[in-house]
């Protein structure tokens, strides 16, 4: 047996930072910053498939919707809208789905470790939000580079979609995790609600299209939060001419930004309340 | 002063659902039987407090309930009444590696499970270098966790466990892993902790090591603290309880299954009175040697004429795993129709025990012959422990035998050489 001089010695130990918050946001950070690295560690392309797949998908979007069903016809620059839709409809499913998973599957370490429980939801979404944020970077400056973007004192309200976008997956990722440590069928319902979703929000088509086939189908579909930040954000950055979710459904777009801040509160409250059967249940 | 940790009137109950319930087809076919569940009693009313300074052992049989009482402790489980309160910072090692990740290496992962430990990059990125130098892991530092030898990652998670200031250690049998080399350093590390005056709670099955350390030793059996006192007499009362199971069976009947629901088991017309092993001079004890003999004594008590029945063994070992089992009427003994209040001795005796180091469980049962009609249940029925004596490995003695033989060819004639051994 070899007892190694230079390994007896222990480190001294450190003493925690007295705040409770810089330890949960630090905790945060490690998390997803491993989250993230883990996500392209390992594969060739790494980084790059993020990016191909929203791409992928604008692709197979732009050629079924765009040239062969003329979907978006005499909208400006609809390509680009597209794209932005797609982008933040990524972000949207991706965060959400990885969320459901964010306590179930993190079961060794609600088992043998405390600290507050959120922090793995946080560190979920912050994850997916890094991913986001960059491709986000990226198709607004090639597509301002390109001349596509339209930006006037109307725009200052895109990140404040975005931000109602966060608010939103933040809220959803919450409810969607906890739940689903005791409901495992979720993540199956989940799917099928996203594509209703998906569909329902008018990402592969303007949202104008709904309503000219149905006003009363348009103001209930556009009580959706993600029709509502999707058609605000084409409306905000892209093309003027639009009508925001507000000139389509009038004063009832207080709803969906209100279900935004509902999601979060909600979440919130059902995360708490499940939070002490977790250990056990996992 | 005040004390570190109070723990008052603490109650623990755990649901376990007796059917999956966890899908919606259960739900809703199952919508009006929601309450299909066993409740398993963790801990029934565990009061006590630690002193500043002192260290503090606890004990018990497996699934007696200290590790809901640690995890209730670190606030990872929430107790159903009563509360357990620490006053100021903890560290808990209830494994070590918590939060470590294979995929990352050695390096990333002082960061992750530094962070799960409450400290951030700024402060820990000082002390890589000696973590590195406590763990003899230099060499390795940019190598991947999955890479390492198990050793390698419990030396790392060590150091790094030990890295967050505390007023309060809570650890969980951490000395069962690792090897030699390192359990000396656990136990270096406990000195100092000794001598610097920290309070510390150690839940250990090994009965030297609380001996050595605590200064007060808490016994827990079926969720209730039984002893609490200096180490020497509380180990000894537990080498008592031990070896007495039949008392302990008497007190509280002992099966840990049939206390949840003791309809589950109908009203039980045969009970064990008691289930005991005897070593070769048919004293009670609970250590063993590999190739010794071993008897297991039960006392059924009959209440009620069921008719010829049956008794079953088996031993499992300490993780669970079936290693063997039988009983009479497999082995065409026949227990025959008693009459209510008579007292059956059973025995069954293994000349020559085929385990190695290790140890192990034993479970009971009386059931009809079909064995579809359980009558009495006990399981953990008896504990025992085999000492590691030849070197060989693993759980089963196989009684093998070695035959070599070896042609050497030299100047002469052929000579073979032959050796046997078994």
């Amino acid at each position: 047996m070899t007892v190694a001089a230079h390994g007896s010695v222990a480190p001294e130990a450190i003493q925690r930072p007295k705040s409770n918050f810089q330890r949960d946001l630090n905790l945060v950070r490690e998390l997803s910053i491993t989250q993230f690295k883990l996500k392209y560690t390992g594969s060739a392309l790494g980084y790059v498939w993020s990016l191909v797949k929203p791409l992928m998908l604008f692709g197979i979007m732009y050629l079924v919707f765009s040239l062969l069903l003329k979907a978006g016809t005499g909208s400006k620059d609809f390509p680009v809208q597209l794209l932005i839709a797609i982008v933040a409809w990524t972000f949207f499913t991706e965060a959400t789905s990885t969320a459901m998973n964010a306590v179930a599957g993190n079961g060794a370490l609600i088992r043998k470790a405390y600290f507050p429980r959120w922090i793995l939801v946080v560190a979920s979404t912050t994850s997916a939000l890094l991913t986001f944020a960059i491709n986000t970077v990226l198709v607004v400056v090639v597509t301002l580079a390109l001349g596509h973007l339209d930006l006037t004192w109307r725009s200052l309200l895109a990140p404040l979609y975005y931000l109602e976008l966060i608010v939103l997956v933040l809220g959803l990722s919450l409810l969607l995790s906890s739940l689903f440590v005791f409901f495992r069928d979720l993540g199956h319902i989940w799917e099928i609600l996203s594509l209703v979703l998906f569909y329902g929000s008018g990402i592969v088509f303007p949202f104008a299209l709904i309503q000219a086939k149905s006003p009363r189908l348009a103001d209930l579909a556009g009580l959706n939060p993600v029709a509502q930040i999707i058609t605000d954000l084409r409306y905000s950055l892209v093309d003027p001419s639009l009508q925001s979710m507000g000139a389509i459904i009038g004063s009832l777009v207080i709803i969906p930004i209100l279900l935004s801040v509902a999601a979060l509160v909600v979440g919130y409250l059902t995360f708490s309340r499940l939070t002490p059967k977790f250990a056990e249940s996992l | 002063m005040n004390p570190v940790v109070e723990v008052s009137h603490l109650r623990k109950r755990f649901r376990l659902p007796l059917d999956k319930s966890t899908t919606l087809k259960y739900r809703a076919t199952h919508w009006r039987s929601s309450s299909r569940y066993r409740d398993l009693i963790a801990l029934r009313d565990i009061s006590f407090e630690i002193p500043p300074g002192q260290f503090l052992g606890i004990a018990g049989p497996n699934g007696c309930g200290k590790s809901t009482l640690l995890k209730i402790l670190c606030r990872i489980y929430q107790a159903d009444s009563g509360f357990a309160r620490v006053n100021g910072e903890f560290s808990a090692f209830l494994e070590l590696g918590v939060g470590f990740n294979p995929e990352l290496t050695a390096r990333e992962n002082i960061f992750l499970g530094g962070a799960v430990l409450g400290l951030t990059r700024a402060q820990l990125r000082s002390k890589v270098d000696e973590v590195f130098a406590f763990a003899e892991l230099e060499d390795f530092a940019d190598q991947k966790l999955k890479n390492f030898s198990s050793g390698m990652q419990v030396r790392l998670a060590f150091s790094v466990a030990i890295l967050a200031q505390t007023d309060l250690l809570v650890m969980d049998e951490v000395l069962a892993v690792g090897d030699a080399s390192f359990q000396e350093k656990c136990f270096d590390t406990f000195s100092r902790y000794k001598r610097e005056g920290k309070t510390v709670v150690l839940v250990s099955h090994d009965l030297n090591a609380l001996e050595e350390y605590c200064d007060r030793v808490l016994l827990i059996n079926q969720g209730e603290i039984i002893a609490d006192g200096p180490a020497a007499d509380v180990t000894a009362a537990y080498h008592r309880m031990i070896a007495d199971h039949a008392r302990a069976a008497e007190r509280d009947t002992p099966s840990t299954l049939s206390r949840g629901d003791p309809n589950e088991w109908g009203s039980r017309p045969i009970e064990f009175v008691s289930v005991s092993l005897l070593d070769g001079d048919g004293q009670s004890s609970r250590r063993f040697e590999t190739g010794g003999p071993m008897t297991l004594d039960m006392q059924l008590l009959v209440h009620r004429d069921v008719g010829d029945f049956a008794c079953g063994m088996a031993i499992r070992s300490a993780d669970g795993v079936l290693l063997s089992g039988t009983n009479t009427f497999l082995d065409h003994v026949t227990l025959s129709s008693p009459s209510p209040g008579e007292m059956v001795s059973v025995r069954y005796t293994i000349d020559s025990l085929p385990l190695l180091a290790g140890g192990y469980i034993v479970q009971v049962s009386a059931h009809d012959l079909g064995g579809s009609e359980i009558y009495d249940y006990a399981a953990p029925a008896a504990s025992f422990h085999i000492d590691n004596r030849g070197g060989h490995g693993g759980m089963l003695e196989m009684q093998g035998r070695w035959q070599v033989e070896q042609e050497q060819e030299q100047n002469g004639p052929t000579t073979v050489m032959r050796q046997t051994a078994g």
